[in-house]
């Protein structure tokens, strides 16, 4: 009916373990009453045997049937062979003495069969629980051989899923290194800024080529001294005024401390907080607005804060949800890189204040060495 | 030929400018910044072609073409990078220049203009705008990512949907952000019928026509939908046809 994939495997292997204990008991059923058969003891008629032989087995299909449920529940397909033996020795034991004083109960106390063995009561039970721990050791290898295949399957299949996921990691990273609507939107104001300001076009030609230079070296790198990142963001806002002129306005809230330059973070992360809140917080406003970058050391993280104009509620329009087709592409990436980097240690939180603003926070660990 | 600059970023227009410069026969008129500002420039202005930045401030490009009554005058869109508006002027063969701006690129899309302007000399800026639309008229619709401008003559049917008024051309049929009433009073009533309260239909496109219930009219419209005809509208109808 459903057409979850999930499902249906599970209702496969449910299939297949009936199908498994059917051909398994039936076939140690189907191997009783042959030799039954061959052995001309004749005590009683064959039917009498036979329906006796056929409840026994039943009986342990039973058994191993009801034990199932207790292998999930205790994790034993968890364990590995040391502590996996001695619970399925154990087990078997407590199984085949079920099995055996169920059996022998039935037949000689409820039926009152009589005792018509040449061996004592004793030694026939001890012969056949023997009998039964054989039969349940043999079952619970079947079970867990089987499981092992399965657990080795669904080790490949993760590892194929951790290898694509990681490509995929990697692409988007490659990806946020360079913006191409800035590089070609700067390009073309760098050219009428020929004609219009050389002395500033020939400067905007240096910071671009810092940039790109940086985007393209910085992807080999884990982290940057926090005073290089910080050239990089200078040269991209410069370059972002030329195009935005006025509209664009910028407040550094560095503090003064010396340690500060050399805090190693990861290359492009302030810079893609910046980016992020020129995009949503300035181009789509016509008269854009203000950006407050912050760089402060709190106790043992670094401490980084951009705040732009805005709401959370989603881009301001549909054509800047189209320019940033890659809508929270560039956060996410910023965040997974820092969780590769600093695991647990460094968050990044995307906040809808003060009034009308969105607040980008990163705190980077100081002293936790990179990874 | 009278052009408007659209584009909020002033460097962008200078740019424009200096590479139009050569083109004697573009006069520029005037530049804008975003979508309200050229609206009001298009009205006053009446360019016969608009270079139109795709990514601005408020509305894009493509709201503008919108919003504007048409007939719609010649359109170059400019980007720096969009994928998906560059897969809108593929599919629309509308001409488009990556910026910054290639001048050969720009001569070719020039001379493009003018061999379809000599072709059809119908939407200049000097018409009113309370003229009909012409058959060769194209009307710019939106839908999600995709884009069409689309000659009145192509449009077989036009439903009102509130508001809104669905067009059928092609095999789409997207919605356009005006009422049927203001889209009929645009439509020349030679070619354009209003079949009943909710829909007009473009006569050329009549392939059949079936008596139906109490006097009424089935209308079959060419790879369209049927439409019916109430039998006042029929009466209206028969005389038309007979004419």
């Amino acid at each position: 009916m459903t057409a979850d994939p999930e499902a249906k495997l599970a209702r496969a292997k449910d299939r297949l373990y009936v199908l498994c204990q059917v051909a398994g008991w039936g076939g140690l059923l189907g191997i009783q009453l042959f030799f039954e058969r061959l052995s001309e003891r004749q005590r009683m008629d064959g039917l009498h045997d036979a329906s006796v032989i056929t409840m026994v087995v039943l009986l342990g299909w039973l058994l191993s049937h009801y034990a199932r449920p207790l292998v999930t529940r205790w994790g034993w397909k968890q364990l590995g062979w040391t502590a996996l033996v001695p619970r399925v020795l154990g087990a078997s034991i407590v199984l085949s003495l079920l099995w055996t004083l169920i059996g022998f109960g039935y037949i000689y106390w409820v039926v009152c069969e009589a005792w018509t063995s040449k061996f004592s009561p004793l030694f026939a039970m001890s012969l056949t629980a023997i009998n039964g721990i054989v039969t349940f050791v043999a079952w619970f290898c079947l079970y867990f051989v089987y499981h092992t295949f399965e657990r080795l399957r669904q080790m490949q299949v993760e590892r194929l899923h951790l290898a694509a996921s990681v490509k995929e990691a990697e692409l988007r990273a490659l990806k946020s290194q360079v913006n191409p609507h800035f590089l070609f939107n700067s390009l073309n104001s760098l050219r009428a800024l020929i004609d219009e300001d050389a002395p500033r076009a020939r400067e905007s030609v240096t910071r671009l080529a810092n940039m790109l230079r940086y985007s393209l070296q910085s992807g080999q790198l884990e982290t940057v001294a926090f005073e290089e990142e910080l050239r990089i963001v200078e040269d991209y806002l410069a370059l972002e005024q030329i195009r935005h002129e006025n509209r664009l306005r910028v407040r550094w809230e560095l503090a003064q401390e010396g340690d500060l330059r050399h805090v190693p973070v990861p290359p492009m992360l302030l810079q893609t907080l910046v980016e992020n809140a020129v995009k949503y917080g300035i181009s789509p406003r016509r008269e854009g607005g203000e950006i407050a970058i912050s760089a402060r050391v709190e106790g043992a993280a670094l401490h980084l804060r951009v705040t732009n104009p805005g709401d959370l509620t989603g881009p301001a329009n549909a054509s800047a949800a189209r320019a940033g087709s890659s809508t929270g592409v560039g956060l996410r990436n910023a965040s997974d890189r820092l969780k590769l980097l600093f695991g647990d240690h460094a968050t990044l939180t995307l906040l809808a204040e003060p009034a009308g603003c969105v607040t980008a926070d990163v705190y980077i660990p100081l002293n936790s060495p990179a990874r | 030929m009278k052009a408007l600059i659209v584009d909020d970023e002033r460097l962008a227009r200078n740019e424009l400018r200096r590479l139009l410069a050569v083109h004697p026969d573009i006069e520029i008129v005037g530049e804008a910044v975003d979508v309200e500002d050229a609206l009001e420039k298009v009205a006053a202005l009446k360019p016969g072609l608009i270079l139109l930045d795709v990514q601005m401030p408020g509305a894009d490009g493509f709201s503008l073409l919108e919003r504007l009554e048409p007939p719609l005058p010649a359109v170059i869109f400019t980007t720096a990078y969009d994928e998906f508006a560059v897969k809108a002027f593929e599919f629309n063969a509308l001409d488009y220049l990556l910026k910054p701006v290639d001048p050969n690129r720009l001569v070719a899309a020039l001379e493009k203009l003018r061999t379809r302007e000599a072709a059809a000399p119908a939407a200049d800026g000097s018409t009113g705008p309370a003229l009909r639309l012409a058959l060769e008229d194209k009307v710019f619709v939106r839908e999600g990512d995709r884009c069409w401008f689309v000659p009145v003559k192509n449009i077989r049917l036009l439903e009102s949907e509130g508001n809104y008024t669905r067009l059928y051309f092609d095999d789409q049929k997207p919605q356009l952000f005006r009422s049927l009433t203001a889209m009929e009073e645009r439509l020349d009533p030679r070619n354009f019928f209003r079949a009943n309260r909710k829909q007009v239909i473009n006569l050329t496109w009549v392939e059949g026509i079936e008596p139906w219930f109490s006097g009424g009219l089935l209308v079959k419209l060419k790879g369209g939908p049927k439409v019916e005809l109430s039998r006042r509208q029929a009466q209206d109808f028969r005389e038309r046809m007979s004419l």
